[in-house]
């Protein structure tokens, strides 16, 4: 059993409670320190510098901070790091090729102008590279419905569809 | 968010010892209501036991009557709606699953947590509010509010909220049970007295008790004949909760009668809302348009509306009658809803 | 500290103007290396947090700070009893909002009290809860028909028209009038907003959510009292605005006062929830449209009424019924608007401001003439066509609207509409189809630009604005490539810094045709500065020629009469140059002449499908022919009028900001509960662009940033009375309106 510390006082602001966190971030172990109440997003950002997961809404409610959490996308805002110590993460910083060639995803989100301001891109892009092992990209309405968990405001759907299937079909959609 | 206490257990009698043993302490799994509902300020735990930890996952088949599928609670939304038997033989499961949050919440959000989620009342969610619910004796907002995502069965004057799972209402429906086991040791509870319909303690929400763990649902499987879905009703065409939704399932004999019926409304009750009424009143008859309207009479029988959201008990009739419908012709309940043709 | 390097990489491949390029930063936001304000870190970083009220109207009687400055990791509260004086900066817009933590008073629900400064984003957090604020409430005025709002009337200066409407009105064969509303609307940028500040000593270095660094600049200089050249606002990426950072609001303010009072860098991210209350929304209008007619279709009259909300403290630029003085030819028009003023959030931009909702009730008005006619609703539009401005009688710098009528009605098959409603069906899903045009406003600023050559040969353009995601990044350095005959990997965009030549923001669709001119302007005067370079340089074959007798080619000058001429680096490095810089205007065009500058235009087909017994409405298909001038670049253009039509399409069935009457609150403050479109909801949508270049700049460009939105809602909901039967005068359109 881990136990991180001992409990707040009632009621009244208790001291800061840190924790202990190893995880196996886009390949590499990295060892970092917590707030018990710090989300995993808040540790990739601020503790590790990953800055490409961006916090949207902090809520669950917009995708932004999608990662991929031992192979599932998930949303790093509701996932205290504490909670995820041990597992494996993959961020946007981790899709690049280790000679710094762009993920067919990320080549195919530029070629058809899947994105706008940019802001909910690794969001979007790590979702959809989940999306594609996951076996949904099978037609465009499968892959709006299994993108529906991000958000783009600028409103580049279509686009960020005709991406997807593009790389689902194997680069037979112009 | 106040500072808490972590402890990660790795048996259920540890997390159970570690939560029984602080009144402050709440247990954490997928995190997806709990973690919001700290950030809210709504949940002030002193201490989270991480149970994630725990061997509670995955999806077993007991073959006693019909069969029962025993699903470790936690068990992700997406890990049951993906499982074999769900797919062929408990599509108003599926469905319900698939209909819910988001992918990335599905993967994340427990089976055990669904069941537990909270409502999504704005005034339960702002602390600067008058609710009943997150601050007994505080009266309700909502009543003279924003209320349009609001309940019309089972309210109180002391709270209207909307309970929000969509899986809930489909476990309702088939009348599955979930094992708690607590600082007592393990009992079994069926959905139909789990939920709390708000009354005077719409804090009360459940029939848990401080401690108790939820470990395993119980869901009996349907007769292989049974056709079943799962109709959500929505704005948005995902990643919303329901304004009216249903789940059912029938078996229809060869001469055309209903043998059996199974109905559960969500989006409109402060509980998962279960029908026995409108169940006996398909037992026996043939699904024309008559008995299909008194169904769904029945099923929204004792609503009560509110200025933005009386519309539910007509929508919810419609829904009730547009579900049984379709399994009754074998059909797709919800073509336009989903964008079909396009 | 500097920021990442971060810089759009455009690439390689020479391209044409207009070609569709891939967008030249697509590569850094891809890779998630794009540094937004909000990513911007310093050593001893401080994170502060805001605290807003609670009621909507009234008065701070007490303020108690101890429990948390007593918190852990609290460095400072900040709120009215202790702030540094801040200044009224001069109005110059009559947009700009008074300075944060002003006195006690309380003007509106979620009004900023207190920041809270301390070492992490979740000391701060938890300590800005145990920050105790009691009131004495005032009666709250939130509702657009309360009887005791104040009214500003023609706020804009913009009412007018021509003729005497209720004559014609009266004497009109054929008559329609109808009240439309439309909700409040909150951009909702997927960025929240946020502000690092850093002072080293007088100077301030503020990374900001800003649609325009130049005007965040002077704001902020004026507001604190120091002079405009001790600021530097950097913005190089945004992560959405929509019109919500056009103002310098109070957050950014409180940040660099936060900043200088705990002498550390401060950084300050507005939470979802204080996005719906902070940084502005399109108000809520009610509007009433009349229209009078011949039995042929010829509009006589045409009377358009709007009332918007306004808070109490704040002026917001929002015609909403001007959009009626331009678009349909009729001998008598009259358009009004009001404010009421009311204790909510200061209203603001979002894209196409009064023009969205102006135009929904203006084509939802043509098409219930057109109903009552029994005649095409496009014909109709034709029928009253507007070759000249119908109010002043100026001529259109370019109008193709009428282009944009018929391929959009081709695209759609328009032709294959049955006028009836409710006439089309299939199954239990009702089918309709709508149309709508739209004839959007023009706007163009004053702005510079910079432009060097470098001895590699390679150009760099620099201006302060911004690239909020239209595209101007790559727009600017095709441009550039263009004017100066270069690939277009040769040329670099340098943007979003106030310390470069001044632009202005991004906003009104105006950006390009401001930058381009100014980009344009600059080009041409480096080719000069080049030729002066070698005017009496023996060796030069360029020696003695004027620039009108020259063109750029290849990383070259070269004569348009015989063809010689020489590179770019040769000049430099032969009179020892390591570059070659120059600045270039544009100043906003007149728009008295007989002449009259014109915006883009659109014509928009929808087709939406209804379900007949749950009353669910989805849009099935939309397309859109657009006047835009020169396209600059059909890729990320497309993109603009798509990512509009999203816009359009939440707007019209989704979108509404709640405001609770009773208490000012905005009931649904979550992007859960404000719902947004998803990717579900939206279809393939078709964009076709059709008419010539504008000549009111040299690029003949028109903006096409908010095209998208005006018309979509229009479209939708005369789709939906051609579903249904069912007039609905209110957006968003919903299951129980239909139901």
């Amino acid at each position: 059993m881990v136990n991180g510390s001992a409990a707040a006082a009632d009621g009244t602001p208790g001291p800061v409670v840190r924790v202990p966190v190893s995880l196996r971030v886009n390949g590499a172990e990295r060892r970092i320190e917590v707030d018990t109440r710090t989300s995993l997003l808040d540790a990739l950002r601020d503790a590790l510098g990953l800055t490409g997961t961006k916090k949207g809404c902090d809520q669950g409610q917009c995708g932004a901070c999608t990662v991929h959490l031992d192979g599932k996308r998930v949303l790093s805002c509701l996932t205290l790091a504490a909670s995820a110590d041990g597992r494996d993460v993959r961020t946007i910083e981790g899709l690049e090729r280790d000679d710094g060639a762009p993920h067919p995803m990320q080549e195919a989100f530029a070629r058809h102008d899947a994105l706008q301001c940019g802001y909910c891109t690794p969001g979007q892009i790590m979702s959809a590279v989940a999306l594609i092992e996951e076996g949904r990209a099978g037609s465009d309405d499968e892959v709006r419905e299994f993108m529906s968990g991000n958000l783009c405001r600028c409103g580049a759907y279509p686009h960020i569809v005709d991406a997807i299937r593009d790389v689902a079909t194997g680069g037979r959609r112009a | 968010m106040r500072s808490f206490a972590y402890v990660r257990a790795g048996t259920v009698e540890e997390a159970v010892a570690a939560a029984a043993a602080d009144p402050e302490a709440a247990y954490l799994a997928g995190g997806t209501t709990q973690v919001d509902l700290m950030r809210d300020e709504v949940f002030r735990p002193a201490r989270l036991v991480d149970i994630t930890r725990l061997p509670l996952r995955g999806v077993e088949r007991r073959d006693d009557g019909g069969g029962v599928l025993v699903v470790g609670a936690l068990t992700t939304m997406e890990e049951l709606a993906a499982h074999g038997d769900v797919t062929t033989r408990l599509p108003l499961v599926r469905e319900a699953l698939l209909r819910g949050a988001s992918p990335q919440l599905r993967h994340m959000a427990t089976v055990g947590g669904n069941l537990l989620q909270r409502t999504r009342c704005r005034y339960y969610r702002d602390p600067s509010t008058a609710c009943n619910k997150r601050a007994p004796g505080t009266g309700c907002a909502a009543l003279d509010g924003h209320h349009r995502m609001h309940a019309v069965l089972g309210t109180s004057p002391h709270c209207i909220a909307t309970h929000p799972s969509d899986l809930a209402v489909a476990l309702l429906a088939l009348d599955a049970a979930v094992r708690v086991h607590g600082p007592d040791g393990e009992r079994a509870v069926p959905l139909g007295e789990f939920y709390r319909t708000p009354g005077s303690t719409p804090h009360v929400e459940n029939a848990l008790t401080h401690g108790e763990l939820i470990t395993h649902l119980e869901i009996p499987l349907l007769p292989p004949e049974a056709r079943s879905g799962y109709l959500k009703v929505r704005d948005r065409a995902s990643y919303e909760f329901a304004l009216a939704s249903v789940a059912a399932a029938l078996v229809v004999d060869e001469d055309g009668r209903i043998r059996s019926a199974r109905l559960a409304l969500g989006g409109v009750g402060t509980v998962p809302w279960r029908v026995p009424r409108a169940e006996e009143l398909l037992r026996g008859a043939r699904p024309d348009d008559d008995v299909l309207r008194a169904a769904a009479e029945a099923a929204l029988s004792g609503a009560e509306g509110r200025p933005d959201n009386a519309f539910k008990i007509g929508l919810g009739r419609r829904a009730v009658v547009r579900m049984l419908g379709a399994l009754a012709r074998g059909e797709e309940p919800d073509g336009a809803a989903r964008g079909e043709g396009r | 500290m500097t920021p990442p390097t971060t810089t759009p990489t455009p690439p390689p491949t020479p391209a044409r103007l207009g070609e569709g390029i891939d967008r030249v930063d697509a590569r850094v936001k891809t890779a998630g290396r794009a540094a937004y304000p909000t990513d911007t870190a310093y050593p001893g970083l401080a994170h502060a947090v805001l605290v807003q009220s609670t009621i909507a109207a009234g008065r701070i009687t007490a303020l108690d700070a101890a429990a948390a400055e007593a918190a852990p990791g609290v460095l400072a509260v900040i709120s009215h009893e202790n702030v540094p004086a801040l200044r009224e900066a001069p109005d110059r817009s009559a947009s700009l909002p008074p300075p944060p933590l002003r006195d006690d008073r309380i003007h509106h629900h979620g009004q900023t009290v207190a920041v809270v400064v301390a070492d992490s984003f979740e000391q701060a957090t938890e300590a800005a809860r145990l920050v105790r604020v009691t009131y004495a409430a005032d009666a709250v005025v939130a509702d657009l028909d309360h009887p005791d709002a104040q009214h500003d009337h023609d706020p804009f200066g913009t009412d007018g028209g021509t003729g005497d409407v209720e004559k014609a009105l009266e004497a009109a064969p054929v008559r329609v009038e109808g009240t439309y509303r439309t909700a409040a609307n909150t951009n909702n940028p997927m960025g929240p907003f946020a502000t690092v500040a850093h002072w080293e000593g007088d100077h301030l270095t503020v990374h900001d959510c800003t649609q325009g660094p130049s005007r965040t600049r002077a704001d902020l200089a004026a507001t604190l009292g120091v002079p405009p050249e001790a600021v530097r606002v950097l913005a190089p990426y945004l992560g959405g605005g929509f019109g919500a950072g056009l103002r310098t609001w109070g957050h950014t303010v409180l940040a660099a006062v936060a900043a200088r009072q705990v002498g550390r860098p401060v950084k300050l991210v507005l939470t979802r929830k204080q996005m719906f209350t902070s940084v502005g929304h399109r108000p809520d209008t009610k509007q009433t449209v009349r229209i009078g007619a011949t039995r042929d279709g010829r509009i006589t009259a045409l009377d358009h009424r709007a009332w918007q909300s306004l808070s109490m403290t704040d002026a917001n630029m929002e015609p909403v019924s001007h959009t009626s003085q331009s678009s349909y030819a009729s001998p008598n028009i009259a358009t009004r608007d009001v404010q009421v003023r009311l204790n909510v959030p200061a209203p603001g931009s979002m894209r196409a401001p009064g023009d969205a909702q102006g135009n929904y009730a203006l084509e939802c008005a043509l098409d219930e003439l057109a109903h009552e006619l029994g005649m095409d609703p496009l014909e109709l539009r034709l029928r009253n066509y507007a070759d000249e401005h119908p109010v002043t009688g100026q001529q259109w710098s370019c109008n193709d609207l009428r282009a944009c009528y018929e391929a959009g009605a081709e695209m759609f098959g328009w032709e294959r509409r049955d006028p009836e409603p409710r006439s089309t069906r299939r199954g239990r899903t009702l089918v309709g189809y709508g149309m709508a045009g739209t004839s959007f406003f023009f706007y163009q600023a004053d702005c510079a630009a910079r432009v060097t050559v470098g001895a590699d040969g390679g150009a760099v353009v620099e201006s302060s604005g911004m690239d909020i995601g239209t595209g101007t990044y790559t727009v600017m350095t095709q441009l550039g490539a263009e004017l100066l005959g270069l690939p277009v990997g040769r040329v670099r965009m340098v943007m979003g810094d106030s310390s470069l030549p001044a632009a202005p923001s991004a906003g009104g669709s105006g950006l390009t045709a401001a930058m381009g001119t100014a980009v344009h302007n600059a080009s041409r005067h480096l080719l000069q500065s080049f030729l002066d370079l070698v005017r009496d340089d023996a060796e030069s074959p360029l020696r003695g020629v004027a620039l009108d007798g020259v063109r750029a080619e290849d990383g070259r000058i070269v004569r348009t009469d015989d063809g010689r001429g020489e590179a770019y680096t040769a000049m430099l490095a032969r009179h020892g140059r390591d570059r070659l810089s120059a600045e270039g205007s544009a100043e906003a065009p007149g728009q008295k002449g007989a002449v009259v500058p014109t915006g883009p235009y659109a014509a928009k087909f929808a087709e939406v499908h209804v379900d007949e017994d749950l009353g669910v409405i989805r849009v099935a298909r939309l397309v859109t022919a657009a006047h835009c001038g020169r396209v600059l670049n059909e890729k990320t253009a497309r993109s603009q009028l798509v990512g509009g039509t999203v816009g359009g399409i939440g707007m019209a069935l989704l979108e509404e900001t709640v405001t609770e009457p009773h208490t000012g609150r905005i009931a649904n403050p979550t992007l859960g509960d404000y719902l947004v479109a998803v990717n579900a909801d939206i279809p393939r949508l078709g964009v076709r662009f059709v008419g010539g270049p504008d000549p009111t700049n040299p690029n003949g460009t028109k903006g096409c940033g908010e095209l998208g939105i005006p018309g979509t809602p229009a479209a939708i909901a005369n789709a939906v009375f051609h579903a249904t039967g069912v007039r609905v005068r209110r957006l968003p359109i919903r299951i129980e309106d239909v139901l």
